[in-house]
């Protein structure tokens, strides 16, 4: 009884803690100088981070969520460093939703590590710290002559050890320290070392569970169909045919949301099993009625920015100098297009809801678990604290669970069953009705002075705003100019940046690496263009525009980024470098470069792309080199694995991404035809790191936006000057 | 409702179920056997592949009923703990990002290498090529082949 009373109440909540404070524990008071092993007790656990049990195992909650990016090791091995562990006596866990303060759960951006760096190195040196202090108790020595070390607390005195197992109960039993002294990370012993995932052998042998595999106690299966047409409603169904396939339960239909997440109208087969719902789905005859946004077109939304992009941007971002003293003379402009694309996880998308009487339980990913609460509370009429909510390992995520109408799905659909359902999106499902990344259109234009010099810049973006979906059209401080606003890094003395949002009619979100692979596409192509009209070396003609220019801050408020044009320059050289590019190149080969800075995420990397012309508008990619600054390095294999798989994704939208949308519907429906980077279309990729002792940035999405420029500048160096995404429309074949 | 009786991973099964479910839901809802993965439902993307008599297969394209009397290997048989060269081949490039797609690829490759210890580049990439990875984990699977490839042949 006692047992089970301390280990409970030493676990408290921190939702209501404020923003940055330490974790703290819970603590019995007047126990603390108890002798071992006179106090029995299960474990240890002095924040929502750790725990260590009396048999020594410790468990690290990962609060942000896995999806790939590899911070269910990165985050641990923080904690690991600081507390003295082996980290393969280390198991990791999912954060149960709850234990952290508000927001912390929540995983984008690139910002895990950079956000938890500090507080998760004060958890494990608190724990690290408590437990010395209880061997000291033990010992009844000053805890000055105690030392920790892999798994045990050693007496420096007499080279006795506790293991930590045997400290648990004397620990728990301590005040949390006010103040820790962090290790000097030249100390390090496992920051900085290539750690294998932590749930690796259980992904080898099939034994992961993503949101998909979880199983509640009388689950029923869901698929739905829902409107072509976004914010379309239902005028009626005919289920006869879909209610006679062995196995349906019920046929049952929900109606559509507005902001933030725009749930479509639908129809769902509830069915003892997923196969039986997928067939009856095909039977259901369902009238829509579309609302009378349903004509659109990818064609006619380019059409638009194109007229629109001659008039005056809606919104200016970005301004220096004066660009009009050289409009008229010497101007280059060139336009950049860039489609719709969507996410296409591998692990389609899913959730499992169960409502009894005026409460629900959750079962899936969520990458914004609280945004998604807040909505599913107003949306189907839960009070926040009746929602449960269990978070799960996601098989890719990309930005699509950032997103969450499909919780809010599956609540609707099972608050008409007394039963658990889990609702399957099929792949159809997936690529016709995501929270597209919007599509945008971009001119640029180029003023030269008469040195011969880029004296002025200016960027005009149109796009589908995300801000126009999830806040409502007319959204303010919509702009989507990430590496094109402030932070335009490139030292030219006049700058106009503006913006203009045009409404469309299918659902926006956000997709890895956002407005900044969108913005660097055209950004770096025209520097590029501009440096070949001015008869410049692209290498030099940027590095002239960077090396020049100290740090800068973006913004007036205290926390705005710091934009660093030598480090963008740094990568930018270091790619050049390995790739040759001083060097003689073979006949029909070709060399382009991009380097850019992740801003928010305080990173930067650059691209060297090699290719081999083999015919007209026909080539091969020869070699990939790419070259990144991200500061300290937690797990240089999970920044590795990041970079290549970057590449990847990037490079599949540069060839051949592309939704397109006819009478308001998008126009793909499966791999074969949104088509990924398959194997044999995968070059070799090398990357070299810079090297410094610059805090910790973000790595799970700065490997993408040099990707499509990169390869354009070596595109337009063999003659071809690609302007719009994907290449493979433009007749563009490669090999 | 029919009943049909699979070998599955060395294992006598008897399972309930229409005779056109595919194999996968089979393995994954009645079974339990959630190691082999739908990703598409239409022999696309190669997350649902088991061995099934030594070749790879996409069991979302098995019906049930065209699955008994056929020799059924997934991802959790395999080997007994992780050991087969394919599986340490993968932890050792350490290949997984999300990990979701490499059942079907290890499984793939496990049918390929089961069938010829030295397959030529060619035809490693036809194969493999049959499968999506989103993390684009592709570099590393090319890694991991080859470190297979020379463990099997040595």
């Amino acid at each position: 009884m006692k047992k089970e009373t301390i280990g409970r109440r030493q676990f408290i909540k921190l939702s209501s803690l404020s923003t940055g404070s330490l974790m703290i524990g819970f603590m019995v008071p007047g126990l603390q100088s108890l002798a071992l092993p006179a106090f029995d007790c299960e474990f240890f656990q002095p924040s929502a981070y750790l725990k260590i049990d009396k048999k020594g195992k410790v468990t690290i909650y990962v609060g942000k969520q896995e999806s790939g990016q590899g911070v269910d090791t990165a985050l641990p091995m923080i904690v690991a460093e600081e507390l003295e562990i082996d980290f393969k006596d280390v198991h990791t866990e999912i954060a149960p939703y709850g234990t952290l303060k508000e927001g912390e759960h929540d995983t984008g951006g690139s910002q895990s590590v950079m956000t938890m760096y500090t507080q998760l190195r004060n958890a494990g040196a608190i724990a690290k710290a408590m437990l010395i202090t209880a061997a000291a108790n033990v010992w009844k020595i000053n805890a000055s002559s105690c030392a920790a070390d892999n798994g045990e607390v050693v007496n420096t005195n007499s080279n006795k050890r506790i293991k930590y197992g045997d400290l648990v109960c004397q620990a728990a039993l301590l005040p949390i320290p006010a103040a820790v002294t962090l290790k000097n990370p030249k100390d390090f012993k496992l920051i900085g070392k290539s750690t294998s995932r932590s749930n690796l052998n259980e992904v080898l042998t099939g034994k992961t569970k993503y949101g998909i595999d979880i199983k509640v106690d009388g689950m029923v299966y869901a698929v739905a169909e829902r409107c072509p047409v976004l914010d379309g409603v239902l005028v009626s169904v005919d289920d006869t045919a879909a209610k006679k396939v062995p196995g349906v339960i019920k046929v049952v239909s929900y109606k559509g949301t507005g902001a933030p997440m725009h749930v479509r109208a639908g129809v769902a087969v509830i069915a003892t099993n997923i196969w039986s719902a997928m067939k009856a789905k095909k039977m259901l005859n369902i009238t829509w009625d579309e609302g009378k946004k349903n004509k659109e077109t990818t064609e006619s939304l380019f059409k638009t920015f194109e007229e629109r992009s001659r008039l005056k941007p809606q919104m200016e971002v970005f301004k220096k100098g004066d660009v009009t003293k050289f409009s008229t003379k010497n101007e280059i402009s060139a336009s950049y297009s860039e489609p719709f694309l969507a996410h296409a996880t591998m692990e389609p998308v899913n959730f499992i809801a169960s409502v009894k009487g005026d409460g629900c339980e959750l079962w899936g990913g969520l990458q914004l678990p609280d945004w998604a609460v807040n909505t599913v509370s107003k949306e189907c009429g839960f009070k926040k604290e009746n929602i449960k909510v269990n978070l799960a390992l996601m098989g890719g995520a990309f930005g699509r669970r950032l997103h969450f109408e499909f919780a809010i799905e599956a609540v609707k659909i099972a608050q008409q069953i007394d039963k658990p359902v889990k609702l399957i999106w099929e792949r159809t499902d997936d690529i016709r009705f995501q929270p597209y990344r919007p599509a945008t259109y971009h001119v640029l234009k180029a003023g030269i002075d008469d040195n011969n010099n880029l004296a002025a810049w200016q960027h005009h973006v149109l796009g589908t705003p995300v801000a126009y979906m999830t806040d409502g059209p007319g959204a303010k401080d919509a702009a989507e100019m990430d590496g094109a606003d402030a932070g335009f890094c490139y030292n030219v003395p006049n700058i106009n940046t503006g913006y203009t949002g045009v409404d469309f009619n299918i659902n926006r979100g956000w997709l890895r690496s956002v407005d900044i692979c969108v913005n660097s596409f055209p950004v770096e192509s025209f520097i590029d263009e501009v440096a070949l009209k001015l008869k410049k070396d692209p290498l030099q003609f940027r590095l002239s525009m960077l090396e020049n220019k100290p740090d800068f801050k973006t913004g007036d408020a205290p926390g705005a980024a710091v934009q660093s044009p030598a480090r963008v320059a740094g990568v930018l050289k270091l790619a050049a470098e390995k790739i040759g590019w001083t060097e003689k190149r073979k006949p029909n080969h070709f060399i382009g470069l991009a380097t850019h800075s992740f801003i928010f995420a305080k990173s930067y990397a650059a691209h060297a792309i090699e290719i081999e012309l083999l015919g007209p508008k026909k080539f091969k990619i020869v070699r990939v080199v790419a070259a990144i600054d991200c500061g300290l390095v937690i797990n240089p294999d999970g920044m590795l694995n990041q970079m290549e798989g970057g590449f990847a994704f990037a490079l599949t939208q540069t060839l051949k991404g592309e939704i397109t949308v006819s009478d308001s519907r998008v126009v793909e429906d499966g791999f074969f035809s949104y088509e990924l980077l398959r194997y044999d279309e995968m070059p070799p990729i090398e990357i070299y790191v810079v090297e410094n002792k610059e805090e910790p940035g973000g790595v799970g999405e700065v490997g993408l936006p040099t990707v499509a420029p990169a390869l354009c500048n070596a595109l337009a160096a063999a003659g071809y000057r690609p302007r719009s995404l994907p290449i493979r429309k433009d007749g563009f074949t490669w090999v | 409702m029919p009943n049909f009786k699979l070998n599955i991973n060395n294992k006598e099964y008897s399972v309930e179920a229409e005779a056109d479910m595919p194999l996968l839901w089979v393995l994954r809802d009645i079974l339990d056997l959630t190691g082999t993965k739908y990703g598409c439902g239409v022999a696309s993307c190669g997350a649902c592949t088991v061995i099934m008599d030594e070749n790879a297969v996409f069991s979302c394209q098995r019906p049930v009923g065209a699955c008994v009397n056929k020799k059924i290997i997934t991802i959790e048989g395999l080997s007994e703990d992780g050991n087969h060269p394919v599986q340490k081949a993968w932890q050792k490039a350490k290949v997984p990002q999300c990990g979701y797609c490499q059942p079907g690829q290890m499984m793939r490759a496990a049918a390929m290498l089961g069938k010829n210890k030295k397959p030529t580049d060619e035809t490693i990439s036809s194969e493999m090529s049959n499968h999506l990875c989103r993390c684009g984990t592709y570099h590393r699977i090319k890694e991991a082949i080859h470190i297979a490839i020379e463990e099997i042949n040595k």
